[in-house]
């Protein structure tokens, strides 16, 4: 508990540190075994920061197609292995097929629970953070307004999806291609709902005294601990020491 | 004398040669005045509070005539941030008006803007959320919020500014009965403060605090003269 308090508790561009170490070493390496090892990493990581189980099994979830999917490009489309199952002359399921997308969900898996880390801090100490890092303070607001507004447009577009239904579409009885359409009819409400929504928070902020000048204070400035030195160095160093090692 | 503000033959269209929405608008608001402008829907309330707090023609297009003052100087020559340093304007829906996780860093991103020094930020919150009537709310999350209270706490984001001009652009209109009267409290009070204020609204018994009511209908103004007639007109 006070160990996860501690990580929690970290600057967040400590967290961003750690998050591109992951990200690139699932971009670096090629084996599915290392991949599987810095998969490994990530997860206990994210149970030190005390990101829990479920939300990091609900986005996985989603990869399990993708994993069926490549499986199955890789082993059609590709020479070498055993082939598991065959479709006449073609090997619909290989070892080689299921090893290349085991590597591409791995990396996918990587990327998807070391970004959950960063959710560990606030949008705002995020931008702060990013400003402290001379990041331009504009460009990290927008990126604390996309995480501020995502959940809108998800709504939005669930509330358009429910609109439609009671005036009688049933989406589940329509076939795929019709279905579809009905889709595309969701854009234009959508898209019109996001517009107003993007004018209304633009003119709230500009009348908040948005880029007045070039430069603007903070309430609240990150101070980074000896243990984000430790924690961030320690990060880098073993990267460098895995990749020694493995190359 | 110089008003806080003053509208000058004020007119607006949204584009070059379609019927203008504001005609010929003249008004000024004197030191601590509430004025109250009431009109029906569409009549280009929300354009006109838009076109009092430079919005129009600064940030929106559109083809705006005449000319808007703020303490004498026209809202052409002014930047938004300029603006925003003597005029708040506060927006019917609270939702897009808020956007961080913490209330206390909304009512922070105003002044961090104008640079105010952090230890002066520090009390700016504190004496917002006091005078909107949320103290002890700095650690919240205002998306868990109620309606009323996000829209007090846009409200206490505006105030600690420190604007002298306040503008309502109907900011009731999403909130429950007790909210809206909330709110209108917190109006009677900054009204004692003696800042003055610019209230819209179609609903003539949110008004009961302004001191002149001017209806806007057909593109013009007109004064209305009690509150009786204003129940009558809407």
């Amino acid at each position: 508990m006070i160990l996860t308090e501690r990580f929690t508790g970290l600057d967040p561009r400590t967290k961003l540190v750690l998050v591109m170490v992951l990200s690139s070493l699932g971009v670096i390496l090629q084996e599915v075994l290392l991949l599987g090892i810095v998969w490994f990493l990530t997860l206990s990581l994210a149970a030190l920061f005390g990101v829990g189980w479920r939300p990091i099994l609900r986005r996985s979830r989603m990869l399990f197609g993708i994993f069926a999917a490549m499986a199955i490009i890789q082993s059609v489309f590709t020479t070498g292995g055993h082939g598991f199952l065959w479709l006449g002359p073609v090997s619909v399921i290989s070892s080689l097929g299921l090893e290349r997308a085991g590597g591409v969900v791995l990396r996918l898996l990587i990327v998807v629970v070391s970004a959950s880390i960063m959710a560990t801090s606030s949008p705002r100490e995020i931008v702060q953070g990013l400003s402290q890092w001379r990041i331009p303070y504009e460009l990290a607001f927008m990126v604390a307004v996309a995480i501020r507004f995502l959940p809108l447009l998800r709504q939005e577009a669930l509330e358009t999806l429910t609109a439609l239904q009671l005036r009688g579409v049933a989406l589940e009885q329509l076939p795929w291609g019709r279905r579809l359409r009905v889709y595309s009819y969701l854009l234009m409400p959508m898209i019109a709902g996001v517009m107003s929504k993007s004018k209304e928070l633009a003119l709230a902020v500009e009348m908040r005294g948005f880029r007045a000048y070039s430069q603007r204070t903070a309430y609240r400035v990150l101070r980074p601990r000896p243990f984000d030195y430790a924690v961030g160095g320690g990060m880098l160093v073993g990267m460098g020491l895995f990749l020694w090692i493995v190359y | 004398m110089t008003f806080p503000l003053k509208a000058v033959q004020l007119g607006y269209s949204f584009s070059f040669g379609t019927p203008p929405l504001l005609r010929d608008l003249n008004f000024e608001v004197r030191p601590g005045e509430v004025l109250a402008i009431v009109g029906p829907s569409g009549s280009g309330k929300t354009t006109l509070c838009h076109c009092m707090s430079g919005i129009i023609p600064l940030i929106l297009g559109g083809t705006m005539t005449g000319d808007v003052q703020l303490h004498g100087v026209s809202t052409r020559k002014l930047t938004p941030a300029r603006i925003a340093q003597c005029l708040g304007i506060v927006f019917q829906n609270p939702e897009t008006q808020l956007f961080f996780s913490e209330v206390a860093d909304e009512i922070a991103f105003g002044p961090e803007n104008l640079c105010v020094p952090p230890f002066i930020i520090e009390k700016r919150i504190d004496e917002a959320l006091e005078k909107v009537g949320l103290p002890g709310f700095r650690g919240r999350n205002p998306h868990e919020l109620s309606g009323g209270e996000k829209q007090r706490l846009a409200l206490a984001a505006v105030l600690s500014l420190d604007p002298s001009i306040l503008i309502f652009d109907e900011v009731t209109a999403h909130l429950d009965q007790d909210g809206t009267h909330r709110i209108r409290a917190i109006i009677k009070s900054l009204k004692q403060e003696g800042r003055t204020i610019v209230m819209v609204d179609h609903d003539p018994h949110q008004l009961e605090v302004a001191d002149r009511i001017l209806l806007l209908k057909d593109g013009t103004l007109r004064n209305v003269l009690d509150h009786d007639e204003l129940v009558a007109i809407l």
